[in-house]
């Protein structure tokens, strides 16, 4: 049996694959934001990963001195609030409102808790005298993850407006669910990558 | 709202958060012992620095890289995407994965 075949047999839980099969996930300008967006992050950390290879003492030293709690809380964090608005945009696209909303909803409070732990971890870091201006790897700590931090509470802002999309009461425009889900998706990505070049590589 | 979370996507965050939490236990568990082990240097470095290690280096950016990948291909649907938007993500992903490892082994 076909892929397709199956999942009409098996009915309601899947039909949202047939819809969106050969089919891109939202307003197809969102996606020329996100491609760029990867594009603007990939030059930051290939250039981080060269001056690196320039002074690796000093960036050995910084990557001690960073929070790997937080920073892996956080990365927690923000793949829990990916999948519940991958489950929400699921919900949405097989026409149940009120599901995705409580979903986005979970998605929205998830995510809000990144930008609060970032507070945590960047205030003691204050205090205790590592600013941009301490060296090299501080200066890319911070532009690296003030540029995400930007990019997560636009993609709050984001959520609130699907959220408000969804509660109606005109029926929900599931491309701009996508759209929104696309977006966060891409926060979500950065973050990944930001926590292995920062926190977790040697 | 139970039956959301017995989506395939459950079982490919489960992975993720696994990867994530293993990775962050076995960093702090190896961290701990070099502070035991440097404990005389740790005073007059003025903080233990971490020291280079390409292996816990490859495995952290592989790993990077296929969590990326499934955030892509999986929540972002990608997978069911047309070919110019899969061939775009892939191309981004192949080739920053390649010049992070580039430079870092060109630096050693």
């Amino acid at each position: 049996m076909t892929e397709i075949a199956e999942e009409f047999s098996t009915g309601t839980g899947n039909t949202r694959n047939v819809d969106a099969r050969r089919h891109v996930p939202g307003e197809p300008s969102m996606w020329f934001f996100v491609i760029g967006d990867l594009i603007i992050f990939g030059v930051y950390f290939v250039s981080y990963m060269y001056y690196r290879g320039q002074d690796q003492d000093m960036f050995l030293q910084g990557h001690a001195k960073l929070n790997l709690n937080i920073g892996a809380v956080n990365t927690v964090v923000l793949v829990t609030s990916s999948l519940f608005v991958a489950l929400g945009t699921a919900a949405a696209r097989a026409g149940k409102a009120p599901d995705a909303l409580r979903l986005f909803g979970i998605a929205l409070a998830c995510g809000a808790a990144f930008p609060l732990l970032k507070l945590f971890e960047y205030i003691p870091e204050i205090t205790a005298g590592m600013t941009p201006g301490t060296n090299l790897f501080f200066m890319y700590y911070y532009v690296m993850t003030g540029m995400h931090l930007c990019h997560v509470l636009l993609g709050l802002v984001i959520l609130c407006f699907v959220i408000r999309n969804l509660r109606g009461p005109a029926k929900p425009r599931i491309s701009f669910v996508e759209t929104g889900a696309t977006y966060w998706h891409m926060v979500d990505i950065v973050w990944l990558v930001l926590f292995a070049l920062l926190y977790l590589m040697r | 709202m139970k039956a959301y979370l017995r989506n395939p996507l459950t079982f490919v965050w489960a992975l993720l958060t696994a990867v994530i939490v293993s990775s962050w236990a076995w960093l702090t568990a190896l961290a701990t012992d070099v502070r035991k082990a440097t404990e005389e240097t740790f005073a007059t470095m003025g903080g233990a620095a971490h020291h280079l290690n390409t292996t816990i280096t490859v495995v952290v950016l592989l790993a990077a890289a296929v969590k990326a990948q499934l955030v892509i291909w999986l929540f972002m649907e990608v997978r069911h995407a047309p070919t110019w938007l899969k061939a775009t993500t892939s191309g981004w992903l192949v080739a920053l994965f390649a010049l992070l490892l580039g430079f870092y082994f060109a630096a050693q």
